[in-house]
């Protein structure tokens, strides 16, 4: 398949692309987490870095088959969310948001002194199984459910605890079981993304999974927009895109990424397309075919 | 009501969106065909994979100075086969990901006939894998771990392996000069520190010397007291570091300052002039590192490529300056050896590389397609500068 | 061995503790993790630097200097990236604006000053001491002094002077005290000025005495610093410099006796224990949450 595609469009836009459904999956995950429950993660890296090396070491030592490492992958992160989540009964915002920071550097160190991921060296060979269609139809299997989730009774739920925790508890919102869920959920689909990446890239290593890597993801959701899917996709499409056409300047591209996080707190604090639900595109653009 | 206002930026959003992406594809259609024009035309392509940005930068500027250089020299020649060649130089700043994108990019929009890099092995591994596929050379001239060439056989390098590098200077080190007991410091997060660190320990059981202590430091820090005071208590003869110099640097200024005598050998990582910027005083004839190529070589070719690159850019070229320059300049021996700027042809040629006299020193392609290169230089800090300070006769391990 | 082990870890300690001052102080009043605090401390290096070899000062102006510089670059970032956001966003998007200065201000320095590590000249004379088992320098000394002397001087200033009260009015109770006729924003960007002036000092006296300074120094510092402070109890001055020097003296400790591998995870294990056992540190007060 990957190779009809490319006959027609050039391996280097298809990578690209390729790797936007990556993100999407990744900064998916995020945004159900920080920007829908409200909860800061600043440690989106350390799942998928879970994902990564689960999936892969199941695939190259144990020749599980790819979708079930992958599957193992996505839970071992999931499980790993939970623990996560556990403090979010007693911390909140900034505390919570080093505790994520804490977490994906533990996990970084661990990978670091962890003999059969390969240690610093990385894990390279991982087989290429990762396709466009498979990445594509993850992507659409994410957003749908995604979207599902979030006009549901937990989704309208997640919301309130982001707007206001303790208003959403009095009206009856379980938050301490909504809280890990959203972390479950979210760390469920970093571990995905990390098993694609892993099993696209062919070579891992724990420096790939650095805090940088979690800034990128964090970036993606605030830039599209806090708690939305369309915004979550627009933000992971952009900020692939770009540093590939700002490639020519790329000792700024960093400084522009801090000014825009900055720019964007003070001007669109919720993102470009904040809140904005996938009901909303649909019902605005049915508008315009009724005129 | 913000709803509304969001609903109305979304949809605008989403147009300049869509529209940008058509733009982009539309530009990206005209480009290729404009890169096949250029495909059908007298240029040849060459990749350069190195960071010139980011903590890595360091190896990958001189490199791509040497790879300027080698191609500015080419074209002066009148090109290879006749044909005149470009350099593509696009920097990878040392991420997995970022080089991924490169080097599919240098094969199917650049459509370049060979890629020269990575310094840094696990990166020349990335990059590889994307060229073994698309059956394009990669010629790397740095990346001295192991598992490189393993990749496929379009994938060839000229640095001095480590594992035939360090059981030289082990011997050199245990026989010669009589240090039997031995510390070792490994990077945790530096893969070629934990890829060197298990060559050494291997050449030191074999010539049974004695690694009275280990210990970890992590690239990044600066404060490595604690590993001092402990190395304090046995006193090594000699401290293996398997890691960069800038760490090397600040250890042996902190052994300084805890008035430890310590001497410290390690790979062609301690190479930078970094290391005697940070070092001063304690790194001065105690460090010692091996190398493929010593900037006081006596071969005229590589008398010759100094005076060259010094007049050119005003500074010492060093190891990977000169490999590059080598890799280059092999390449176009191979395309003009075999008449054919077929990188399955040329490969051919890269393979069965016998004796090449670079200005890094001697180079053969062994039947693994490992590199041999010949001498293993000792250098050492000599008056703030590096020095030869012995040549050495490689091992090979079969 | 324990003895030197010891002095190594307070050594550290103390360049945790002159940071985590300026976390613990800002966070204290405004209730924000100043991300970009690492990287004004590294300004800070960098400034000392500058004064020495491009201008020639000597080296106790310099500090002087390289304080003075970085007052004025932290009451600027806090103008431009945090104040527009005061009361008017969530803490989420205060945070996630101080990580876009962050990234900034790295990225700025790795355009001024490249990446490769830089170090002092060797200005100061350094003479070894021996104390039964213990070996000492002067710069050691030096360097203990000039940290005590700021905590104190910070200690008295915030118990005895008029701003010193009215940062801890701040504390307290901001809109109170702005009810009260205290000028908030003055008393804020003062806050700043100091906590960034005490990270300069801490800046030039780490590259000095470690021999390097870099544009990523910042970012690990910093995060361990904030570590400090919540161990400490952050909000709690006295709790910063407790903090500190015991989380350099349990790293020391952790390399000396245990394995140096997992260094960096020390930290953040600790602080992720702390957060779940004793949220407010080991001398903070306890904070009710309010509605």
């Amino acid at each position: 398949m990957d190779a009809v595609l490319s006959q027609y469009i050039d391996p280097y836009f298809l990578r690209i692309i390729l790797i936007i459904g990556i993100n999407i999956i990744l900064a998916l995950g995020l945004n159900l987490i920080t920007g829908v429950t409200g909860q800061l993660s600043m440690g989106h890296a350390g799942f998928m870095s879970l994902g990564a090396y689960t999936s892969a070491i199941l695939t190259m030592n144990y020749g599980v088959a790819f979708p079930t490492a992958l599957l193992g992958g996505s839970l071992v992160a999931a499980l790993f969310g939970f623990f996560i989540g556990l403090p979010t009964l007693r911390l909140q915002g900034d505390y919570l948001a080093m505790v994520t920071i804490g977490f994906a550097e533990i996990i970084r160190v661990f990978f670091l002194n962890f003999e059969p991921g390969g240690k610093a060296v990385g894990l390279s060979g991982i087989p290429q199984e990762t396709t466009f269609l498979t990445v594509w139809g993850l992507v659409a299997v994410a957003v749908f459910l995604n979207a599902r989730l979030l006009s549901s009774r937990t989704g309208r739920a997640f919301y309130a605890i982001r707007e206001d925790e303790i208003a959403a508890e009095s009206c009856g919102v379980n938050t301490t079981r909504l809280k890990v869920t959203a972390f479950v959920l979210g760390s469920f689909l970093g571990g995905l993304g990390g098993g694609l990446y892993a099993h696209y890239m062919f070579y891992i290593d724990p420096q790939v999974f650095n805090f940088t890597k979690s800034i990128e993801l964090l970036n993606m959701v605030v830039l599209g927009g806090m708690g939305s899917i369309p915004g979550t996709i627009l933000g992971a499409v952009l900020l692939t895109i770009l540093p590939e056409l700002l490639r020519v300047v790329a000792e700024y591209r960093l400084m522009f990424y801090g000014a825009l996080l900055v720019i964007l707190m003070i001007f669109r604090p919720n993102g470009l397309l904040g809140d904005v639900r996938i009901y909303d595109l649909k019902k605005r653009w049915g508008l315009g075919k009724n005129k | 009501m913000k709803m509304r206002v969001n609903r109305k930026t979304a949809i605008l959003l989403c147009l300049v969106l869509a529209l940008s992406l058509v733009a982009t594809g539309c530009a990206a259609k005209k480009d290729a065909s404009e890169v096949d024009k250029a495909a059908d035309t007298n240029v040849i392509k060459l990749g350069f994979l190195g960071a010139t940005t980011g903590e890595v930068a360091c190896y990958g500027r001189p490199a791509e100075k040497g790879m300027k250089m080698a191609i500015d020299e080419l074209n002066a020649q009148g090109g290879i086969l006749g044909k005149k060649v470009e350099g593509i130089y696009e920097d990878n700043k040392g991420d997995n990901a970022e080089i991924a994108n490169i080097a599919q990019k240098y094969v199917t929009r650049d459509k370049v006939v060979a890629m020269v890099g990575d310094p840094c092995t696990g990166l020349t591994k990335v990059a590889a894998k994307i060229a073994q596929t698309n059956k394009i050379v990669l010629f790397s001239g740095g990346a001295t771990g192991t598992g490189v060439v393993d990749l496929g056989d379009y994938i060839f390098r000229n640095t001095l392996v480590d594992k035939n590098a360090v059981p030289a200077v082990v011997n050199w080190m245990v026989n010669k000069q009589g240090w039997k007991n031995v510390a070792i410091i490994t990077s945790m997060n530096n893969g070629y520190s934990t890829a060197l660190t298990p060559v050494f320990q291997e050449a030191l059981t074999a010539n049974k010397a004695k690694i009275i202590a280990e210990d970890t430091i992590n690239d990044g820090e600066t404060d490595f007291s604690a590993q001092i005071t402990k190395l304090k208590k046995v006193k090594p003869d000699v401290l293996v570091f398997t890691g960069y110099y800038k760490e090397a640097a600040l250890i042996m200024k902190e052994a300084q300052k805890q008035g430890l005598d310590l001497k410290m050998i390690g790979g062609d990582g301690l190479y930078g002039e970094d290391l005697m910027k940070l070092g001063g005083t304690a790194v001065e004839q105690k460090v010692m590192y091996y190398a493929g190529f010593t900037s006081d070589g006596a071969s005229a070719e590589t008398a010759k490529f100094i005076q060259d690159y010094k007049a050119l850019y005003n500074e010492e070229p060093d190891m990977f300056s000169a490999q590059y320059y080598d890799a280059v300049m092999i390449l176009a021996q191979a395309m003009e050896s075999t008449k054919s700027t077929d990188p399955s042809v040329f490969k051919g040629y890269l393979a069965t590389l016998k004796d090449y006299p670079g200005v890094s020193g001697k180079t053969t392609i062994g039947a693994d397609r490992e590199p041999i290169k010949n001498p293993v230089c000792l250098l050492t800090v000599k008056d703030g500068n590096f020095r030869s300070l012995m040549e050495l006769i490689p091992v090979t391990v079969k | 061995m324990f003895w030197q082990q010891l002095l190594n870890g307070i050594t550290l300690g103390s360049s945790y503790a002159l940071i985590a001052l300026g976390y613990t102080m800002v966070y204290g009043i405004v209730q924000l993790i100043n991300f970009a605090h690492g990287e004004i401390y590294m300004f800070g290096a960098f400034a000392g630097l500058f004064l020495v070899t491009v201008v020639g000062l000597p080296i106790g102006w310099a500090l002087l200097g390289a304080m003075a510089f970085c007052m004025l670059l932290g009451v600027v970032v806090e103008r431009v990236a945090y104040r527009p956001l005061r009361g008017k966003s969530s803490r989420l998007s205060a945070l996630i604006s101080a990580i876009g200065v962050s990234i900034f201000l790295s990225t700025l320095m790795v355009i001024i000053a490249g990446t490769n590590p830089r170090n002092y000249p060797d200005i100061i004379k350094i003479s070894n001491y021996q104390l039964g088992a213990v070996q000492f320098s002067s710069l050691q000394i030096i360097i203990l002094i000039i940290s005590a002397i700021l905590m104190i001087g910070l200690e008295l200033m915030v118990r005895r002077s008029r701003i010193g009260k009215a940062m801890r009015a701040c504390s307290q109770d901001i809109e109170a005290a702005a009810l009260m006729g205290i000028n908030v924003n003055r008393v804020i960007s003062f806050t700043f000025a100091v906590g960034s002036a005490l990270a300069a000092a801490g800046g030039v006296m780490v590259a000095i005495y470690y021999n390097a300074l870099w544009p990523y120094m910042g970012t690990m510092a910093g995060m361990k610093a904030f570590c400090a402070a919540v161990l400490g109890g952050i909000g709690s001055i006295p709790g910063a410099m407790v903090g500190g020097i015991s989380l350099g003296i349990m790293e020391i400790m952790g390399v000396a006796y245990l394995s140096s591998s997992y260094k960096d995870a020390i930290a953040f294990a600790i602080l992720i224990l702390v957060l779940i056992i004793r949220p407010q540190g080991l001398l903070g007060q306890k904070i009710v949450k309010k509605v």
